[in-house]
């Protein structure tokens, strides 16, 4: 049957340039602040930052989960003052990386267990699997170490090492779909006690 | 017919919709957040795929996670129940430049009744009344106080976005504007993303009838009666039921009847619900229309025998509606009562916990759309509802009688429910005599009204 033709009143309220100045406005936040933001709450001990900046607020709140996340914000700031490249801000606010591992959980079962002298990686997105080729297993990696990204659609989200020791057995191969919090990939523990491979 | 869709959505009705997909063939996948990994849809699905942490903005709200997710599985449509990115023309957009099918309108069509101002113009244009208000967003304070003077007070500030009460506020002076204004802009802000506002004149002592539409993409549209919702709380649906005791059987069938004329006219497709504010003449004001599958459906479908939801993925798929309105039969009458995990007695406190014990109400005329089991964990992080108690009786009298024996059969141990509230409202004299209104329990408050029907 064919489509009637429909009126196509159009839609009053905000302009053109309004949108576009609103858009300019979130790219500056996006690009310029909330990196900056971020460096300074992993930084300090501090639960929550406000900025004011012309007609916009910004708001950041360190998750109530606290203890893996500042383990992790200071491995994050210990990384970047290694001289590591802290992962690029994202351009949209709908795509910001979703974070490495599960919340508060680095391992679905108890093989995160320190007793077991590994621990998993896992998805921090639901997507494709793509392996980080130099992070072939026995390679030594430090906590923050990339091991791979999960593409979700099209924005590369970082799987990364929850903590120093050797890339083990990989869980997933590249190209296959994960789902956020999936095992990736596993890291044994590196100590002078049992030393890795190369070392 | 799609192959397999993704259910973007949790509780209820994501149970609803996996039962619906189940019923036509459809294969399901349901997407659940970390905090939903125990609950019964993920159980129950064929498939289920997690996209995220429990914050709904990280996975039920994270567009790509959700897209992403339908990709991965194979699907070739996405099912947003309600809330969420339901009514969001952006996700739809996104979702069909994936070549994904959005079950619901087209994003075009979406985002031509996004704003709900304009689409009080769009539908008035075509004949529905609306409520005195604000020309346009607010710009500024001036333009409010103006606005307002010339409106008259009391007005109520509304967000052009969303819905649930969030960012609205009754206002009877200029200073109690100037201080809300800000507020209710931030609560819109945070709820919605868009902090548009506008006005409305403020009608006392009002009834809430909605009328439930369904047209296929040929233009071919059917209204299926309306449904009273005048039992809220703060703005919250409560109870509903249809048909409405507000109007009579002429009036009603004349509301319902404009309501289809204009969204058919107007370019409407899909399932939608029309919402209007009844004054004590039984004058029927139009204020909004909601683009999506509602959580008060069932109280419809149990006066017509219509599957809304099946019908809403079948209008999707691009199937002619398949009925006219000479087919749609309503019959008795029917009453949905939201069990919510909240504490009637602690002004509605929202609360979480471990479900010890469970049993559903049955019986002639009963229906429970629940998520709920013995032993499943409620999360903290999304809203209260646990299931919906639907009776029907052949008239509201026996819908009423059956109301109180099902709620008195329910046992949910572990957690505080709202069932205390119904339990009242089924001994309130307004209700019986179907006079309720919107501010009903507002003005009594909650714990005078509990405290009333215990003495009663």
């Amino acid at each position: 049957m064919p489509e009637p033709a429909r009126t196509e009143p159009s839609r009053p309220e905000r302009s053109d340039a309004d949108r576009a100045a609103d858009h300019v406005a979130i790219d500056g936040l996006t690009e310029r602040l909330l990196p900056a933001l971020m460096a300074k709450l992993s930084a300090t001990g501090l639960g929550e930052l406000e900025v004011r900046e012309g007609s916009w607020r910004v708001r950041l709140r360190r998750p109530a989960d606290g203890a893996v996340r500042d383990k992790r914000a200071s491995e994050r700031a210990a990384r970047t003052a290694a001289g590591h490249h802290a992962p690029p801000p994202s351009t949209t606010l709908a795509m910001t990386p979703v974070g490495p591992g599960r919340d508060g959980r680095d391992g679905r079962d108890g093989s995160g267990a320190s007793g077991d002298r590994r621990i998993v990686a896992t998805s921090p997105a639901v997507g494709i699997f793509q392996v980080a080729a130099d992070k072939r297993a026995g390679t030594r990696v430090r906590a923050g170490d990339r091991l791979g990204v999960v593409d979700m659609l099209g924005v590369p989200q970082e799987v990364v090492a929850p903590m120093d020791g050797v890339v083990g057995a990989s869980l997933s191969e590249s190209g296959d779909a994960v789902e956020y919090g999936q095992e990736l990939v596993v890291i044994e523990f590196a100590t002078a006690a049992a030393p890795a491979p190369e070392a | 017919m799609f192959r397999k869709i993704l259910i973007a959505n949790r509780g209820e009705i994501a149970l609803r919709v996996l039962r619906a997909c189940r019923e036509l063939g459809v294969e399901a996948v349901v997407a659940y957040s970390e905090a939903d990994r125990e609950s019964l849809a993920v159980q129950l699905a064929d498939e289920a795929i997690c996209i995220g942490p429990a914050d709904a903005r990280r996975s039920y709200l994270l567009a790509p996670a959700v897209i992403s997710a339908a990709l991965v599985t194979g699907c070739d449509a996405v099912h947003p129940g309600y809330g969420f990115l339901s009514e969001d023309e952006g996700f739809a957009e996104v979702v069909a430049a994936h070549d994904l099918t959005f079950i619901g309108p087209r994003a075009t069509v979406l985002e031509r009744f996004a704003s709900k101002e304009g689409t009080r113009r769009l539908l008035g244009d075509h004949g529905l009344p609306t409520i005195p208000g604000s020309d346009g967003m607010l710009r500024d304070e001036m333009h409010a106080l103006g606005e307002a003077e010339r409106i008259g007070y009391p007005v109520l500030i509304k967000p052009s976005a969303g819905g649930g009460g969030k960012g609205m506020r009754m206002i009877r002076t200029p200073r109690e504007l100037e201080s809300s204004l800000k507020v209710c802009r931030s609560e819109a802000k945070a709820a919605f993303g868009d902090d548009s506002l506008y006005l409305e004149k403020w009608l006392d002592e009002t009834r809430h009838v909605e009328v439930q539409v369904a047209i296929d993409r040929y233009g071919h549209g059917v209204h299926l009666g309306e449904r009273d919702c005048s039992v809220q709380r703060r703005h919250q649906k409560i109870i509903e039921e249809a048909p409405t005791p507000a109007l009579g059987p002429q009036a009603r069938q004349e509301l319902a009847e404009r309501a289809i004329r204009a969204v058919v006219e107007a370019g409407y497709e899909n399932v939608g619900t029309l919402e209007f504010l009844v004054d004590r003449s039984g004058n029927a004001f139009f204020i909004e229309i909601n683009c999506r599958i509602q959580v008060e459906h069932p109280v419809t479908e149990m006066l017509t025998g219509i599957d809304l939801v099946a019908t809403q993925i079948r209008i999707a798929a691009g199937e002619p509606l398949g009925f006219s309105q000479a087919d749609v039969r309503f019959d008795g009458h029917a009453i949905e009562f939201r069990i919510n995990a909240e504490d009637p007695a602690a002004d509605f406190r929202p609360g979480a916990g471990v479900v010890e014990r469970y049993h559903a109400p049955g019986g002639p005329g009963i229906r429970f759309d629940t998520h709920l089991y013995a032993g499943y964990e409620v999360p903290p992080f999304y809203d209260s509802l646990l299931g919906k108690l639907i009776v029907w009786g052949p008239d509201r009298e026996t819908a009423i009688a059956r109301g109180r024996a099902a709620l008195a059969e329910l046992v949910v141990e572990g957690l505080i429910t709202n069932v205390a509230i119904h339990q009242a409202m089924l001994a309130n004299e307004s209700f019986l005599d179907g006079r309720m209104t919107t501010n009903l329990l507002d003005r009594v408050g909650s714990a005078a009204f509990l405290a009333a029907a215990a003495r009663s």
